[in-house]
């Protein structure tokens, strides 16, 4: 096994129902209280159980863009530009053969597709747009950010429920310690879409997931009865230690530890009885050098889904790590999220150093870890 | 450097289940594109596709709780784990990287024109497995597997980006096995998008003809059991083949076009062989990316001469057999590729009457052809400007 090149991180950008903006507007999301948890604004809901959301404020969206990008980018491409562009604003990075993206995604652009076959159900064969069908494809806001930022070393998206942004900055930070790229913009996205948001919440995917106790969003709480959908893009500029140090970048972390696993559980669920026999969270410690005790936090992926929470506890039990902390409250579930609790680990080893537990655990057995710390 | 070997594959193909059938087919240069019977074809320019045969698809499992892509990916994935005979304890460890673009979504699509017509679907559970996710999470659990798992989304690149992606797992040490590959099924739409674009030759695709007027559309899927080469000659295991390098790059200049230059083609290929320590002299076969889009094929051409030289390798593309899988054509073209290398044995490319002289190289029209091969090249792109480029060696 090779020498392991450390990576860290350099700059931030996010668009969230908390607003817009670099590594000062999020540490601001993080310590508002204001409630971003709200009765959907961007469609009626005529049946379904669920009404709540976290929105993006599209207006202040739009002022990040050019009329250009409005006119030519779906709404959730307009969404990762404009955090991709504040993240690499921040850390001053431009591109090149050398910087790459991961991007992770629940749900894609759902919205492209359905808008494109829609046309077809209007007006047959003559109804398809070929400027909707790139759209379609789950890698589409990554080939708009790479043209967008010049990113021309590999950008990879992937699709994953729960753990997307985390995934994809547990994947960024493998491109660069294996030396695939010396930088990656390192994210999440997704957007609510109206087809997407009805047919969750008529699978029970949403709160309230079985009835009972009202609808929101309560991860761990003992009246927890399901997520509250979310969305926005969060990403984080990831940089090879020395050459950010060599340009003189300001860095804000080093990610110590990082890994990702899978448990062979059913798809979809969510079983306590599920056993991490890859100790995903046990590497990402060793990686960095600590034990659970030298943790100073955790941000969990818990987001009020029951059956994923108490999995989530007895998984992070098992690891000798309790009481973690969920952003899904202040954001909403969405692909970003990970990349929020990735962001949020940064600034808190900024501001104390103690070193942070980045966890994700998704129904089906996707799992990641980041242990975030002060860079030596 | 750790070195990575292939140690099992399965494949499903249009030729049909198998990846004896799957070489059978490409050895005798069979032409599996035919009238495309899955999806509604009435009013479009091409109505053709590589299918997999109906009766394969039945032969593979009960339909009723899988998606059609979902029977592909695990038969696919089963036949390589078993020519890998691995343990349960190795399956522990192991990784998957399952390259997807249309996840579930020909079952997903009933499901939404059923509630645009207003009508409440029986198919709603069809959402759940709708996403290029539900493959790997299928696949692990059915074959209860333990270790990093991604769903790689990256168009027409995915496959091989997965087999990729899967490799430079190996080499970090987290885990000694990894099982990668691409699935994808035919989907509206794919088809319509793809005929909306007019990229879609009417009669089967011509690649590197210089009257080829596009692609053909095709499904399937392939698997490859990824080994650290220590742990394999460790267990008693027989190596199909080595990975000896794989490159990744994007164009980062159009979504659905490649670079005119085919720039980031060059850095994928460059990457790729400098990764696997050859020579651009010590390859001896490239498997081309070759759709038979004129845009693609020229531009593919373009980028080989740069990296070889006019009419220094034998070039051929096999999605002239079995269509363009999608999401599957990496690993499919992979798998190809190391049977290639194992036969001694180049497929051609099929429909190829009238080479393009844009295209200065031999592409093997019509008959395979015998040729010792010590390394080999396999091309993939796709839109967002994906170029991976894999080195395999016997």
């Amino acid at each position: 096994m090779s020498v392991r090149r450390r990576v860290v991180v350099t700059g931030m950008g996010s668009v969230s129902a908390a607003g817009c903006g670099g590594s000062a507007a999020i540490a601001a999301a993080l310590a508002s209280s204001a409630e971003r948890i709200a009765p959907l604004k961007a469609f009626a809901l005529p049946d379904g159980p669920s009404r709540l959301a976290a929105e993006v404020d599209d207006g202040e969206l739009m002022t990040l863009l050019d009329a250009d990008a409005v006119r030519r980018l779906s709404r959730i491409c307009r969404m990762a530009v404009a955090a991709c562009r504040l993240a690499a604003a921040e850390a001053g990075i431009e591109g090149g053969a050398r910087l790459g993206l991961a991007v992770g995604s629940e749900y894609g652009d759902f919205r492209s597709g359905a808008e494109f076959f829609s046309g077809f159900l209007r007006r047959g064969p003559g109804g398809l747009s070929p400027m909707i069908f790139p759209n379609t494809v789950m890698n589409s806001m990554a080939a708009v950010v790479a043209i967008a930022i010049g990113a021309k070393a590999p950008s990879v998206t992937l699709n994953q429920a729960t753990v997307a942004g985390d995934l994809a900055v547990a994947r960024g930070v493998a491109l660069i310690a294996g030396g695939r790229a010396d930088a990656v913009l390192a994210g999440g996205v997704d957007e609510i879409f109206l087809d997407v948001y009805r047919g969750l919440s008529a699978l029970g995917a949403l709160s309230p997931m079985a009835g009972g106790a009202s609808e929101g969003c309560r991860p761990y709480a003992p009246d927890h009865n399901g997520p509250v959908m979310g969305e926005g893009a969060t990403f984080l500029v990831l940089e090879e230690m020395e050459a950010a140090r060599a340009r003189g970048a300001t860095i804000h972390a080093e990610v110590l530890g990082s890994a990702w696993g899978g448990i062979p559980v059913a798809p979809h669920t969510a079983p306590v009885s599920g056993r991490d026999a890859h100790r995903t969270v046990g590497r990402a410690l060793d990686q960095a050098g600590i034990g659970p005790d030298a943790l100073g936090r955790c941000y969990g992926s818990g987001n009020g889904d029951p059956a994923l929470d108490d999995w989530e506890l007895q998984l992070l039990e098992a690891d000798g790590i309790r009481d973690p902390v969920s952003l899904a409250p202040l954001f909403g579930q969405h692909g970003g999220l990970g990349a929020l609790r990735a962001a949020a680990g940064t600034l808190a080893a900024r501001i104390d150093g103690a070193p942070t537990l980045v966890h994700g655990i998704a129904r089906g057995g996707c799992r990641a870890a980041l242990v975030i710390g002060r860079a030596a | 450097m750790t070195r990575v070997v292939v140690s099992g594959l399965g494949v499903v193909s249009p030729y049909g289940a198998g990846a004896k059938t799957f070489w059978a087919g490409l050895a005798t240069g069979e032409c599996a594109i035919r009238p495309l019977t899955v999806v509604d074809t009435e009013g479009f320019r091409s109505r053709i596709a590589a299918e997999v045969p109906a009766d394969v698809l039945s032969a593979l499992g009960p339909s009723r709780r899988r998606s059609r892509a979902d029977r592909m990916a695990l038969a696919a994935a089963r036949e390589a784990m078993a020519e890998a005979d691995l343990t349960p304890r190795d399956r522990m460890e192991m990784g998957l990287f399952v390259g997807a673009v249309g996840g579930g979504m020909l079952e997903g699509e009933e499901w939404y024109c059923e509630e645009k017509r207003g009508r409440p679907s029986p198919r709603l559970r069809a959402l759940r497995s709708i996403l290029p996710v539900s493959h790997a999470e299928t696949l692990a659990w059915r074959l209860r597997l333990g270790g990093p798992r991604e769903t790689v989304v990256m168009a027409c690149a995915s496959g091989a980006a997965s087999i990729a992606l899967g490799a430079d797992v190996i080499r970090s040490g987290a885990t000694p096995l990894v099982l990668a590959g691409g699935v994808d099924a035919i989907t509206r739409i794919c088809f319509m998008g793809f005929n909306a674009l007019k990229l879609l030759d009417p009669e089967p695709c011509r690649p590197f003809d210089r009257g080829r007027r596009g692609m053909s559309i095709g499904e399937g899927a392939a698997f490859l059991v990824l080994e650290d080469a220590d742990h394999c000659r460790a267990r008693g295991a027989r190596a199909l083949g080595e990975l000896l390098g794989a490159g990744m790059t994007t164009d980062a200049h159009h979504v659905t076009a490649p670079h005119p230059e085919g720039e980031g083609m060059i850095r994928a290929m460059v990457d790729a062989l400098a990764a696997s320590g050859r020579a651009p002299a010590d390859i001896g076969y490239v498997n081309a990316h070759g759709t038979g889009t004129p845009q693609n094929d020229r531009v593919e051409a373009l980028a080989l001469v740069r990296v070889f030289g006019e009419g220094h390798v034998l070039v051929s593309s096999t999605k002239s057999l079995v269509g363009h899988t999608m999401a599957a054509a990496g690993s499919l073209e992979a798998a190809a590729t190391l049977l290639t290398l194992q036969h001694g044995l180049i497929p051609p490319t099929a429909n190829l009457h009238d080479p393009d002289p844009d295209v200065p190289f031999d592409c093997v029209p019509g008959t395979a052809r015998p040729v010792e091969l010590g390394a080999a090249l396999s091309n993939s792109f796709g839109f967002g400007g994906q170029n991976v480029s894999l080195v395999f060696g016997r």
